[in-house]
């Protein structure tokens, strides 16, 4: 669908190139009409002034031409012109014409006539003439003429003066469309901006802070994350219900088969598909947990409270198990990672590493760069040799099944770790000598208090 | 040594009742939040198996009232849920352990016992005192190296001297956390084995301060 900048743009243009249109010819038209009338009028006016002159020297030629004296008429195809002849047939002219008539009059003694006509040199000219009788009864014929050429001209100069006065009209007007669009599409980018800044935090839109217009959609959109979380939130007590309901018949039945194994009944195939069956649960409701995080958007995990409440619990496992656990967290640290999940990765890979260590697990959190942090596990358990690493991350795969476990661990964090875009990678760990597992995850900044 | 044992699964709670009075522990059912609660603040346990998914009061309520009452027993939590926030819940509000199930049984009770070890400050799973050994691992008692058949009351008493060695024990004491909450209570017969375990084991093991009490002394 076209932005609504550019349908606001096109939308300001074609109305100002109309109003520009329309004005133009509208303006134009009626100078050009008041331009006419008033040439018309200069001309009527030279008219009356040769009217006068006849009536008053019909005598003489040179009286005639001392009473119409105006310079325009002494210089040769100046544009202005008269012409008078009496019944007699004796024609009088301005110099201008240099000897050079202008027509006869027709047959008919009208009032005054105007016309276009064909003057010297193939010059337009407009005539206004005229029938006079002058007090010693003689007829007269006068008639005077202007250019049209110089009309034509000042008509030109006007239009192409309006041209460039509404073309700077329209530049304005444009420019006026941009600013206003900004202006009012300013929300709707403040929107944008702020719902993808806050996907990445946790509250919802602040409803207060855009104008009337668009505070129904901020609120559409905060219903819509809240829905989102709700269905994510939903899905998990689900499939955690459901874990809790074939648990405890599985807990059920493997003591069970533990008392008959005791009693020296052979249940070995019924146990080793209770086992699968347990693995597989447990893998799929992984499984489910990393598909639902499609749904968490929105959410981010201060490692301050998650990495503190990991370093509580472990220390207490630790103590238990007489091994020593040691965080070092940097404050102020927030994933782009639902709490839930994050927990779950950093239980899986917490667990493994406090199995496997002799007597030491350590946690460090870092930021590395601006967009990144780098959680790393190490402990000084017996490490995962460099060709086995691949398979240790496929699950179900127990390297060593000296110990309890289902081998799903690395699987199921690995799992969470990808399906949030970060990244995870096992070595072996130069300081305490067994598995290092480096966890790469974005980071979120810190929710603005503006 | 007293659990007490919050499953709302009458099959499962049954199954853990059996393995761990077949291990010599006195065991209690609450069968939901609200019974296992009133339990552990009236009854002396050494060690608490808390499921999480109880009925009326649910088990990490259970957990964060017993701790914030004062409660110190040592609190292993059972959860059938997945969820790493669920164990991670329980273990900040104050529990020792964590279990999931479906948990191997002998695994149960290797937790027990070592968080009853550890309660009591011991390191080792077998106690030693001049000639006698008890493995806490089996109730296996020895004299010189050859075992001797112990009746489990026997057990009960023995145990509980040897957590709690260097320490007096008083009768009550020893009947509190070695007969079940609604179980025929004689602290008189307390006497009787004590005096049963003296005949089995020499007379030097238990030592009597009269009026008070019993007490093993420095154990290895």
């Amino acid at each position: 669908m076209t932005s609504l900048r550019a349908r606001a743009v096109t939308g300001g243009i074609l109305w100002a190139v109309a109003i520009i249109v329309l004005g133009l010819a509208g303006l134009s038209s009626y100078l050009a009409s008041q331009t006419q009338a008033r040439f018309v009028e200069v001309l009527e006016t030279r008219l009356s002034q040769a009217v006068v002159a006849v009536s008053n020297n019909s005598a003489t030629t040179t009286d005639l031409e001392s009473a119409i004296g105006d310079l325009v008429y002494q210089v040769p195809y100046s544009g202005q012109y008269w012409q008078v002849e009496n019944d007699d047939g004796a024609i009088y002219m301005s110099p201008s014409l240099n000897d050079e008539q202008l027509p006869r009059p027709s047959g008919q003694r009208q009032g005054m006539t105007r016309s276009e006509i064909s003057g010297p040199n193939g010059e337009p000219l407009f005539v206004i003439a005229q029938w006079i009788s002058v007090s010693d009864g003689s007829d007269w014929h006068v008639q005077v003429a202007s250019s049209l050429r110089r009309f034509e001209e000042e008509q030109v100069v006007l239009r192409n003066t309006l041209l460039t006065a509404f073309a700077f009209v329209a530049f304005v007007s444009v420019l006026a469309a941009l600013t206003q669009v900004a202006v009012v599409l300013r929300p709707l980018n403040q929107l944008r901006e702020e719902v993808s800044g806050r996907w990445e935090h946790d509250d919802g839109l602040e409803v207060d802070s855009y104008p009337i217009e668009v505070a129904p959609l901020v609120n559409d959109i905060n219903s819509l994350m809240e829905r989102n979380r709700e269905i994510m939130r939903r899905s998990r007590r689900q499939a955690a219900d459901l874990a809790h309901a074939i648990k405890t018949p599985s807990a059920i039945m493997r003591n069970e088969l533990e008392m008959l194994d005791m009693s020296g009944a052979g249940v070995q195939d019924a146990t080793d598909a209770l086992d699968r069956l347990d693995a597989q649960l447990k893998r799929s409701f992984a499984r489910m947990r990393a598909d639902g995080t499609d749904a968490a958007i929105g959410v981010a995990t201060n490692l301050d409270t998650a990495l503190g409440r990991m370093e509580r619990a472990f220390t207490a496992l630790a103590r238990n198990e007489g091994k020593e656990f040691a965080a070092d967290v940097a404050p102020g640290l927030r994933v782009r990672m639902d709490q839930s999940d994050f927990e779950e990765v950093m239980g899986n890979l917490l667990d493994n590493a406090l199995k496997w260590a002799s007597s030491k697990v350590n946690l460090k959190a870092a930021q590395i760069d601006d967009g990144l942090i780098m959680i790393k596990i190490t402990d000084d358990g017996p490490g995962i040799p460099k060709d086995e690493i691949p398979k240790a991350t496929l699950g179900g795969q127990r390297l060593d099944v000296s110990k309890p476990g289902t081998g799903l661990g690395l699987a199921i964090a690995q799992d969470l770790i990808h399906a949030y875009g970060g990244k995870i990678l096992l070595a072996k760990d130069e300081d305490l000598g067994g598995l290092a597992v480096h966890i790469r995850l974005r980071n979120v900044p810190a929710k603005r208090t503006d | 040594m007293r659990i007490l044992i919050a499953e709302d699964e009458p099959v499962l709670a049954s199954q853990l009742k059996k393995t761990l009075t077949s291990e010599g522990l006195t065991v209690d059912v609450a069968i939901d939040g609200a019974e296992a609660q009133y339990l552990g603040e009236t009854e002396p346990y050494d060690v608490i198996i808390l499921d999480l998914g109880l009925p009326i009061r649910d088990g990490l309520t259970v957990l964060k009232n017993l701790r914030s009452g004062g409660n110190e027993t040592s609190i292993l939590i059972l959860t059938a849920r997945n969820d790493w926030t669920d164990r991670v819940d329980g273990l900040d509000a104050g529990a020792d352990d964590y279990l999931t199930k479906p948990f191997h049984m002998a695994e149960l009770s290797a937790r027990v016992r070592a968080l009853i070890r550890r309660k009591a400050g011991k390191s080792t799973p077998v106690f030693s005192k001049d000639n006698v050994s008890f493995d806490t691992r089996t109730n296996q008692v020895m004299v010189e190296g050859i075992p001797i058949n112990l009746t489990s009351q026997e057990v009960a008493v023995l145990s509980y001297l040897f957590h709690n060695s260097g320490r007096l024990v008083s009768r009550t004491e020893l009947s509190d956390h070695i007969y079940q909450h609604e179980g025929d209570r004689d602290s008189n017969t307390i006497a009787v084995f004590v005096n049963r375990l003296r005949n089995k084991l020499g007379s030097d093991l238990i030592e009597t301060v009269r009026g008070r009490g019993y007490v093993i002394k420095a154990i290895t």
